[in-house]
């Protein structure tokens, strides 16, 4: 699994349709993007998350606040692999 | 509507109402690529995991597209409509709750109600007349203030009578009662769309009008319906957890989906997307149209239901004066290679409704790859078989 780095930002979601959801909107509305296994540290869930540069959060939040489909969380990397959970 | 793509040549098909053959172009192969890659959608995050999460969601979109919804998510799958019936029904209702329905309606609506109705629920059944149609006034003045669910076939899987379904639904709402609709023979033939028709809940198979494999089926779920799971299980999401989700799909879908299944329902729904709904029942209501006309003409055969092209969907029920309803399917069959299906069709209330009951009808189901030469084809032969008895 490839990290975020510090200029990344990792969004989770509900579940698998959700993130599904989100590819298509982020995607059609070109927000760069890449789906990525939810890292354990952030979840137990066992799905996938969407990791997208962090420049490109605002852009991010107004196609996916379009279609009512706003992340359950929003982190960025820090050092040691470790995650700050930021707002979105 | 053409290529055909995988019914067995020598046969003529007419039990579409049964599952639909041949299924769209495309099917066999997109459901042939899906065994051989299928990872487990929604649970792994590796290629073959995605992929499937891909199919799942490219049939949940196209679904949406073709039923008129803007939430995919409202659309969860199921085995059948069966399957999608039960969750309904028994998700919605509570001891106590009073439910409407009709007497044309599926087993698959009937015996779960009566289920519930040993658990301490009540049930009004409203008579359709002998036409096989309900009257939508009966059905709302049946309406109390303790019915929680109006629950209503859109159209009969024996007559082929379209049944006021808009106008119950509506009805049903401004009385505040849950309303489910059992689109087994309208899905895909008849074009839903659920702006339109604001159910509360609806099911379909996948394999029938929607032209799909086996196997597949879906229960829409109108956002603020509170229905409890029927099955609850791993979903993939908030694991850590020992409750089952409540946002969908996920609260209504635990356990590994049928993904191999699901990738041919995408891509016959793309098929049905691209001819229209519309273009499909034009199709099928020229054919049901010669088959009245001709059957009519025949001596010795009775056709039940509306007769009117407009009032049914591509389903007609016969029978050949004299003879039973299987012995007519099985000499249609080993005579002339015709398959069709006879007997009760699990709806025996619909049969009491046409006077049909016990012995049944024979059915026949012409679907969107049916041709006028095949018509033509049971035509003579049913004037054989009805000759033949004299």
């Amino acid at each position: 699994m490839s990290r975020p780095s510090s200029e990344e930002m990792v969004l989770i979601f509900r579940g698998t349709h959700q993130v599904m959801s989100a590819e298509k909107h982020l995607k059609k509305g070109g927000v760069a993007m890449r789906l990525i296994p939810v890292p354990r540290r952030l979840t137990s869930d066992c799905g996938l998350a969407i990791r997208i540069p962090a420049g490109l959060q605002a852009k991010a939040r107004k196609v996916l606040s379009a279609v009512k489909l706003l992340p359950k969380s929003a982190h960025r990397l820090l050092n040691q692999g470790e995650y700050e959970t930021v707002p979105f | 509507m053409s290529p055909r793509s995988t019914t067995p040549r020598d046969f003529v098909y007419l039990d579409n109402a049964a599952t639909s053959l041949p299924k769209a172009v495309g099917v066999a192969d997109a459901v042939r690529a899906a065994l051989l890659r299928a990872g487990n959608p929604g649970r792994s995050a590796h290629v073959l995991s995605i992929r499937s999460a891909r199919d799942l969601f490219a049939a949940r979109e196209r679904l949406a597209g073709f039923f008129g919804s803007a939430d995919s998510s409202r659309f969860v799958f199921t085995e059948n409509a069966t399957t999608a019936l039960n969750i309904a029904i028994k998700g919605i209702l509570r001891p106590g709750d009073h439910v409407v329905t009709t007497s044309v309606e599926h087993n698959s609506v009937m015996r779960p109600l009566r289920r519930m109705e040993e658990g301490g629920c009540r049930i009004t059944v409203v008579p359709a007349g002998r036409d096989g149609v309900v009257d939508a006034k009966a059905v709302l003045s049946a309406i109390r203030k303790d019915t929680r669910l109006v629950a209503v076939v859109h159209a009969s899987n024996v007559s082929g009578a379209i049944q006021p379904v808009g106008e119950i639904v509506r009805g049903a709402r401004r009385l505040g009662a849950f309303t489910l609709v059992d689109a087994a023979q309208t899905a895909g033939g008849l074009p839903i769309h659920l702006g339109d028709l604001p159910a509360d809940m609806l099911a379909a198979p996948g394999h029938k009008g929607l032209l799909g494999p086996q196997g597949t089926g879906f229960l829409y779920v109108r956002e603020g319906v509170p229905l409890a799971p029927l099955i609850e299980g791993g979903t993939g999401s908030r694991s850590e957890e020992d409750h089952q989700p409540d946002f969908y799909p996920d609260a209504l879908e635990s356990g590994t989906q049928n993904s191999v299944g699901l990738a041919g329902l995408a891509v016959s729904l793309s098929w049905l997307l691209r001819k229209g709904a519309d273009n499909i029942r034009k199709k099928e209501m020229g054919l049901i149209a010669e088959l009245i006309e001709g059957m009519e003409r025949i001596r010795g055969v009775t056709v039940f239901g509306p007769k009117d092209t407009a009032k049914c969907v591509s389903v007609l029920s016969f029978l050949v004066e004299g003879m039973d309803p299987a012995e007519t399917g099985r000499r249609l069959e080993k005579g002339f290679g015709i398959l069709v299906r006879a007997g009760l069709h699990c709806s025996p209330n619909s049969h009491r409704t046409l006077g049909t009951f016990p012995e049944g009808t024979v059915r026949l189901s012409p679907g969107p790859f049916t041709t006028r030469k095949e018509i033509a084809l049971l035509l003579r032969a049913l004037r054989k078989i009805s000759a033949s008895r004299r």
